[in-house]
């Protein structure tokens, strides 16, 4: 009963301190959620409008028809016409298009031979590679297209018993192929790791550097009390910026939660505990508040790197693969997308949940033990 | 504008810096290291796609399909299944992220050529995966196509390339095989750069924090003096950072650098001085270093990621965000980067970037300025 009540007291002081900077309380509780709303805002939705310049040596019928139908891909923007390549060339040099399309003069007279191959040129800007490749996907696509048709009007075969000989596609969990889908959630990873990460990590090491650590050891706390007081502000925080940004999601960006609610939040909660456990010993490995930050960049980073939100985890060397086991946050964004978008269960995440629950027992015995030995 | 007095700040700067040694260790080398992680793991070319077939047809043709598929490091065939019911299981449990089901009359339509019936399915959860399972499918699909029915079209008379008619030659410039590593890295120095403006945010709130702010408002020092002074320091750090970066893009991860070294360092220091006055302004606002450090986070770190092109192009953006992203001076040297790296561009072309840099930098450290004395009181 003391115990809880010193514990209390200590947290109680935290949240004392949080009131006389109130800057810090409204980032700690608002910011990831209002960074996330403005991301997800800005960046969840197809690539479109892509400035592209169109260079039609034909001036046909047929040669607007295809410039039509690649802007009605959504993938461009017909910046403009031009008269000549120099004007393409130099547009690449100076970055202010994506990509450039050149129709020769005989595009339409081949078009209507019935053995003609009309020809297209096609010259995207690579030094941006993401617009570059969603263009080359683009035109690739609208060629495939088109080739079914004309090859339909040529080889005059009955539309009704065509089935096509591009794939169809289907887009399971996400039918609609909503980017929301896909990029919220993690991007709710990504701003929860770092809260609470930074959170954690400036419990202590503000304290030392403001020289008030000492204070706080010669008051009648052991070890374990002030790690718990500091502990339980930094995984309410979290838990509250959690809800938040989950409402978030789901009522703005309209990601379901498919699986069980329920289970998420115990999961969250599980997860907030590692990362803090990570957090309270860059705080103590830390002597200033900025070594804790810089660390706390480095740390925060690399599990980044290995959530599978940058690049999927399978086409990584077997290395890496390896390692990104070890990542509390790439299991957690397992976790997180399987239960909101596939409505997975226990049965299924299993495997997740174990590696988690042992990288928790493990980082957090440790952190513990740590922790205590330094402020001992 | 004392220069003496502006050297005496930024000599005090730099004997703070010197003393706390590890600090200093990690403030020169965080910029490379997040470097170094960031291009490692973002720039992954996407390969071995898990996938899993299903295969109605069962003849010799779709076999031979279903092996030209996997062929080669693109697709990793996971696993024959027999239902959907299996498909879809193993999508759930993450095992595999793209199924190709081939239709019953797949070689009996294909040989009549009334089309190739099959159907990707992909995990919209990781989309990357499968958009570039769907590209491999097609254009696999179209060489199959001409293998299996050269000979047909011969007999009627046709050339292969009839079922093709188009022909588009696409290329990219500066990147011909649209590898993410080689725009990505130029892009990523942009956001690294951002840290040592970071630090600068620390500093200022640090010597607030302290009480030591009114000491220094105490000597004969001005406000533009002491926010200069102490912005120089960092801009010798990152500007050590921006030697090693293209050494390390160059030899490292094999990115060309076309353009001018100094001017590629001359820009380089615009940009530093805009986005270290942007850390100045957080500095001056902020009354604790923890508050200080995550507005950082909120006005640097995570847009000079999401915000400023270097993965989603500023195009697409809506109206509203393309002015913010106009804002932030990582966009801007984005361009700038990209430009020397891959393009070799120069002044003639970078100038009105370099402009806005020098306009954004001057605007910050105006607010700045202004709103210091303020602040103090």
């Amino acid at each position: 009963m003391d115990r809880i009540r010193r514990i209390l007291s200590l947290a109680i002081k935290e949240f004392i301190h949080l009131r006389k900077d109130w800057w810090l309380p409204a980032f700690m509780l608002l910011g990831g959620a209002s960074e996330l709303l403005l991301v997800g805002w800005a960046t969840s939705r197809p690539i479109t409008n892509l400035p592209l310049m169109v260079l039609d040596q034909d001036r046909s019928a047929e040669s607007r028809q295809f410039i039509t139908d690649l802007q009605n891909t959504g993938t461009f923007a017909l910046a403009s016409l031009v008269p000549d390549f120099a004007t393409i060339e130099d547009a690449l040099d100076r970055g202010d298009i994506n990509a450039a399309v050149v129709i020769p003069p005989d595009y339409s007279e081949e078009m209507l031979a019935a053995d003609g191959r009309p020809q297209l040129a096609v010259i995207l800007n690579g030094a941006e590679s993401v617009p570059g490749t969603a263009a080359l996907r683009a035109v690739e696509g609208l060629a495939r297209q088109q080739n079914e048709q004309i090859v339909i009007e040529r080889l005059k075969i009955d539309p009704e018993l065509f089935s096509g000989f591009v794939p169809r596609i289907r887009v399971w969990f996400n039918e609609a192929l909503s980017e929301a889908l896909y990029t919220t959630p993690a991007e709710l990873g990504l701003m929860l790791e770092f809260t609470v990460l930074l959170f954690a990590a400036l419990s202590f090491s503000r304290e030392r550097e403001l020289g008030t650590l000492e204070q706080l050891l010669v008051m009648p706390f052991s070890s374990f009390d002030l790690i718990a007081g500091k502990s339980l502000p930094v995984v309410l925080v979290g838990f509250f910026d959690f809800l938040l940004m989950l409402g978030m999601v789901h009522f703005a960006f309209s990601v379901p939660v498919r699986g069980s609610l329920l289970l998420l939040l115990v999961l969250a909660g599980g997860y907030l505990l590692v990362e803090l456990s990570k957090g309270l010993v860059i705080s103590v490995i830390a002597r200033t508040q900025h070594q804790a930050f810089l660390l706390v960049m480095l740390v925060g980073m690399t599990d980044f790197m290995f959530t599978g939100y940058a690049a999927p985890v399978e086409s990584m060397p077997p290395v890496m693969q390896a390692l990104a086991n070890l990542i509390p946050a790439h299991h957690w964004l397992a976790i997180l997308r399987g239960i909101l978008l596939k409505g997975s269960g226990i049965n299924v995440l299993w495997p997740h949940l174990l590696w988690l629950l042992g990288l928790g027992l493990v980082i957090g015995t440790f952190s513990l033990r740590f922790v205590r030995r330094a402020l001992d | 504008m004392s220069l003496r007095r502006l050297w005496a700040v930024t000599h005090k700067e730099i004997q703070h810096i010197l003393r706390d040694r590890s600090t200093l260790v990690l403030v020169l080398i965080t910029p490379t290291a997040l470097m170094l992680l960031m291009a490692y793991a973002l720039t992954v070319d996407i390969r071995h796609v898990p996938l899993a077939v299903l295969d109605q047809d069962r003849s010799q043709l779709s076999r031979t399909f279903i092996e030209q598929i996997t062929a080669g490091e693109d697709l990793d065939l996971y696993a024959m299944v027999d239902s959907t019911s299996q498909i879809e299981d193993l999508l759930v449990r993450g095992k595999i992220k793209v199924a190709l089901v081939l239709g019953p009359r797949f070689s009996e339509d294909l040989l009549s050529l009334r089309g190739l019936p099959m159907q990707v399915i992909i995990d919209g959860t990781e989309p990357e995966s499968g958009a570039f399972a769907v590209d491999h499918v097609g254009s696999r699909a179209e060489a199959f196509l001409n293998e299996q029915l050269g000979k047909q079209l011969a007999a009627q008379g046709l050339a292969v390339e009839t079922l093709q008619p188009l022909d588009v030659r696409i290329r990219a410039w500066y990147n011909p095989a649209l590898k993410p590593r080689v725009d990505m890295i130029p892009g990523l120095i942009s956001l690294v750069l951002g840290f040592p403006a970071l630090s600068v945010a620390l500093t200022i709130a640090h010597e607030r924090e302290h009480g030591t702010l009114e000491q220094l408002m105490a000597t004969p020092v001005g406000r533009a003096e002491l926010l200069l002074g102490k912005m120089l320091p960092y801009i010798v750090v990152g500007l050590a950072n921006v030697i090693v970066m293209p050494v390390l893009a160059m030899i490292w991860f094999q990115v060309p650098f076309h353009g001018s070294f100094p001017i590629f360092l001359l820009l380089s220091a615009v940009f530093l001085f805009a986005v270290l006055a942007m850390g100045i302004i957080i500095g001056v606002f902020m009354r604790t270093q923890a508050a200080a450090l995550a507005l950082s986070f909120l006005l640097i770190f995570f847009p000079g990621f999401f915000l400023t092109g270097i993965f989603f192009p500023i195009a697409s953006m809506p109206e509203i965000m393309r002015l913010e992203a106009l804002g932030l001076p990582g966009t801007h040297y984005a361009i700038i980067t990209r430009g020397v790296f891959l393009t070799g561009i120069g002044l003639d072309v970078l100038w009105p970037y370099a402009v806005m840099l020098l306009g954004l930098g001057a605007a910050f450290t105006g607010v700045a300025a202004l709103f210091f004395r303020k602040r103090l009181g």
